[in-house]
């Protein structure tokens, strides 16, 4: 499946078998994980992850018929994890297969900004009860 | 809440969805409230929403709202029974 938000495990050898394309001879995967952040006072210790998942996937849909449009990527994986994630634990996986590397590693890059910026999901630190908006805990 | 019983038929209520700063606000990630068979306005139901928990209100500033998975513009739009509603405040995936 190239589109996903789940509860479910990011499993990194998965999504590069979704991007299985014999034409495609770059193939870019990004992976987003929970990093500790020091800069608010304490260490994140873990991050809550919610989404409107409907409106989500339809999103994230969306995302993966214009990144195909655009860079001309033949596969594309766009999953994302919600729940309660430890530091260190993927949340987010942004794959993209292409037939060249400038078309991989763009589609990738607009993909994983354009879900920042587009799809409705949250991270919230719950030891300190705040939702980090417009930061980014991972990557 | 129960749904309101009208008219000798059941009238579904809206289902409220809550997010993040929405969420943490009211404590609840859901919610269920009765409107009219008739529906009422976004903006008087939100208006209603801010009475019952003031303390959204701040979480509802820079928020987009949906009804039935569609973003609406601004406050605009219609609620009626069986509904969904969701407070987008603003994205933090990644």
């Amino acid at each position: 499946m190239s589109v996903r938000v789940s509860r479910l495990p990011l499993r990194i050898p998965r999504a590069y078998a979704e991007l299985e394309d014999r034409s495609s001879g770059g193939v870019v995967l990004f992976v987003g994980r929970v990093r500790p952040d020091r800069s608010a006072g304490g260490e994140v210790g873990a991050l809550f992850y919610e989404a409107h998942v409907p409106v989500a996937e339809r999103a994230l849909r969306a995302l993966e018929r214009e990144a195909r449009r655009r860079f001309g990527a033949r596969r594309i994986v766009l999953w994302h994890r919600t729940g309660n994630l430890a530091v260190g634990v993927p949340s987010v996986i942004v794959g993209a297969a292409a037939p060249h590397r400038e078309e991989a590693f763009a589609a990738a890059r607009w993909m994983i900004t354009e879900l920042k910026r587009s799809v409705p999901i949250w991270k919230t630190d719950r030891k300190r009860s705040s939702v980090r908006r417009g930061r980014t805990a991972s990557n | 809440m129960c749904p309101k019983e009208v008219g000798g038929s059941v009238t579904p209520p809206v289902r409220v969805l809550l997010f993040a700063t929405a969420r943490e606000a009211v404590g609840r990630a859901e919610l269920l409230r009765e409107v009219p068979a008739g529906g009422v306005s976004v903006a008087a139901f939100l208006s209603e929403l801010l009475r019952e928990f003031p303390q959204l209100a701040p979480a509802t500033r820079g928020s987009r709202f949906v009804v039935n998975g569609e973003y609406v513009r601004g406050r605009s739009g219609r609620l009626v029974p069986g509904d969904e509603f969701a407070i987008h405040p603003p994205f933090s995936g990644g």
